[in-house]
């Protein structure tokens, strides 16, 4: 071997080893994170309690001034709801939440705990005023002021007396200047122990490590743990069977002109993963077979782009604003392109009868 | 009484296999890693670090990458390019040139005579040879994987979280180049024109065979090669459709299992024909 050969051979080496001794030190270090990842989240994750089975984020400003959120407000122009929430609450959707964080604490049915914290223009006092009208008791919990609401149900058992049951407290509590939280009674009080006790979802590693993940660029997204869902959802077995090992999931998105986004999951070993990827990627290709003649339609399916490796499943999609336009205006009645149809044109006049001469 | 000395000249007792195989792969190595052959290597090899280079500048400048206008992270970029061009492309290339050659080569030259002249078994000529053709691709086609993987991998993405997929990417990669470079060895050894048989195989057969159902893609190898990647499969065309619609994976064991089966049977039998075969030169 000649020393031209040696040199070589010991050049590459060296290239394998540099890399490889960069790779491991980043593995074990968990150092070289993503350049571009947010490392925390939003602030509010502190009031989400360390145990929650889903978190999600969405900034309502930015999606609300959206072009996406114009073209819906053209299909559905009608907003009575929203106009009777802001008499009501005096909170205007489109202006006055900047963004919200919410969270799933238990999933089971029976003891279902949401949270939703928001952060934005409130008014307190007409918060409190409406809840008070509604039978709401003010309390005070670990020095946050606390609005709690019963749902009453009333119960007639044939022959009898009416019953008045209480089912689901709701609650409303006001955890800072502009930052107030609904959801379960006993969810917003763990969300008050969580940021009081430093023992939020900020603390846990695996949630932070899919909240990390999440590309800045997304203004709605949600990561979770999906064997605590399936486990407190308390599925049958024949279902609990049918759905795929999978472990962890986040769903990020950005929503501006269109939808686009990335779906992601991390199934328990590689094995999972490949199946659940040949299962995705066998719709892909019969979505693309059957995407049709409809441009839009088929831009979509296109858009659709499975990757990941190891464990990882990833799904990125666009859905591109014109999709959109195929939501039936509410007035109009009709489909997108024919929502409401151009006015007929007006007859001509007939001609007017030549006035006598006077 | 003088007794006369008669000197004893002992004849050197002529090497082991092994030790001849050793000796080809030393000559070997040099003449194949700075043939021309190299310049092509070069070529192929250079054209994904090119392309990762390209890549990271783009992002660096600001702008993002995208595919059917959705954004990709570094992470499946090196995905992509581990598929469409080390595994599909310069693996089998690589793999039908070098392994085509090894006995060809020195049957076309004229030269096979000086190597079937030495007291060492003829299959050892084809074993060096075909441990030169490993350690030449290996020493070039890994570091480009590796340049690849520091380039495009930090790009939204985390070095440490690709790191177990990057070294199963070498280890995968390393396998295909053996399994290919002895399929096509013992191609080269018993076939006239192996070169062409050699790419009906990779891009016809393989390509045709995986993209529809039924048992033919077990006798290919890239079913089972690809059965071992960490990466999903990019559906960048109809073909690569069809192969993602009808693609089954046999389970990790039994894909090395068979990749180890058909690399020591092609190698052997390569070996044998070698042995066997009476090569007569033109002249």
């Amino acid at each position: 071997m000649s020393k031209k050969t040696r040199y070589f051979l010991a050049g590459s080496a060296a290239v394998l080893a540099v890399g490889l001794c960069t790779g491991l030190f980043a593995y074990y270090g968990g150092g070289f994170p993503s350049l571009s990842a947010s490392r925390s989240g939003p602030p509010e994750l502190s009031y989400v309690p360390a145990d929650a089975s889903i978190v999600a984020y969405a900034n309502v400003g930015e999606i609300m001034a959206s072009e996406l959120r114009q073209r819906l407000k053209q299909a559905m122009p009608d907003e009575k709801g929203q106009r009777e929430f802001q008499e009501a609450t005096g909170i205007d959707i489109e202006r006055d939440i900047q963004y919200v964080v919410a969270a799933v604490t238990s999933a089971a049915p029976s003891n279902a705990n949401g949270l939703v914290v928001a952060r934005g223009n409130f008014n307190p006092t007409q918060l409190e005023t409406l809840a008070r009208e509604h039978g709401g008791v003010v309390e005070e919990y670990k020095g946050k002021r606390l609005v709690k609401v019963s749902d009453v149900r009333v119960e007639t058992p044939p022959g009898g007396e009416e019953v008045h049951r209480v089912g689901h407290q709701m609650a409303l509590a006001f955890l800072e200047p502009g930052l107030v939280a609904i959801g379960g009674e006993q969810a917003i009080k763990s969300s008050i122990d969580a940021q009081l006790t430093a023992q939020s979802i900020t603390s846990n590693e695996d949630m932070m490590e899919l909240v990390a993940d999440i590309d800045r660029g997304n203004n709605a997204w949600a990561v979770g743990r999906f064997d605590a869902i399936a486990n407190q959802a308390n599925l049958p077995d024949q279902i609990r069977r049918q759905i795929p090992a999978v472990k962890t999931f986040a769903v990020m998105s950005h929503i501006d002109g269109g939808v686009s986004g990335t779906l992601r999951a991390e199934a328990r070993d590689d094995q999972s993963a490949e199946n659940l990827r040949q299962v995705v990627q066998g719709f892909i290709a019969l979505g693309r077979m059957q995407a049709g003649s409809d441009p839009r339609i088929a831009a979509m399916v296109q858009s659709l782009q499975l990757s990941g490796s190891g464990r990882t499943v990833s799904l990125s999609f666009t859905v591109p604003a014109e999709i959109f336009d195929m939501i039936p205006k509410v007035r109009g009645g009709g489909g997108a392109g024919a929502a409401v149809a151009p006015a007929a044109p007006r007859p001509p006049q007939p001609p007017s009868p030549p006035q006598a001469e006077k | 009484m003088v007794e006369s000395a008669t000197p004893t000249v002992r004849i050197p007792t002529a090497p082991g296999y092994f030790t001849s195989a050793l000796r080809v792969f030393d000559l070997s190595i040099g003449e194949m890693l700075w043939s021309r052959r190299t310049i092509f290597m070069g070529l192929v090899v250079g054209a994904p670090v090119v392309i990762s280079l390209i890549v990271r500048a783009v992002d660096a400048l600001g702008a993002t990458i995208q595919t059917n206008g959705v954004r990709v992270a570094g992470p499946t970029i090196f995905g992509i390019l581990i598929w469409v061009l080390y595994l599909r492309i310069i693996v089998p290339v690589l793999g039908v040139f070098y392994g085509t050659s090894l006995i060809a080569d020195e049957v076309e030259d004229k030269t096979i005579t000086y190597l079937f002249t030495r007291p060492i078994p003829r299959g050892a000529v084809l074993v060096g040879k075909y441990i030169a053709y490993l350690a030449c691709t290996i020493f070039v086609v890994l570091p480009s994987v590796m340049i690849v993987y520091l380039a495009i991998v930090p790009m939204r993405g985390s070095l440490g979280a690709s790191f177990i997929d990057l070294v199963k990417d070498l280890i995968l990669l390393a396998i295909g180049l053996a399994v290919y470079g002895a399929l096509f060895a013992f191609v080269g050894a018993r076939f006239k024109r192996p070169l062409l048989a050699g790419l009906i195989f990779i891009f016809g057969w393989e390509q045709a065979a995986l993209a529809f159902p039924g048992y033919l893609k077990k006798f290919t190898v890239a079913y089972y090669l690809q059965a071992l990647v960490p990466h999903a499969m990019p559906s960048d065309g109809v073909m690569s459709l069809m192969q993602g619609f009808f693609r089954e994976t046999p389970s990790l064991a039994a894909s090395l299992a068979w990749l180890l089966g058909i690399l020591l049977a092609f190698l052997w039998a390569a070996a044998v024909t070698v042995e066997r075969k009476e090569y007569v030169l033109e002249q």
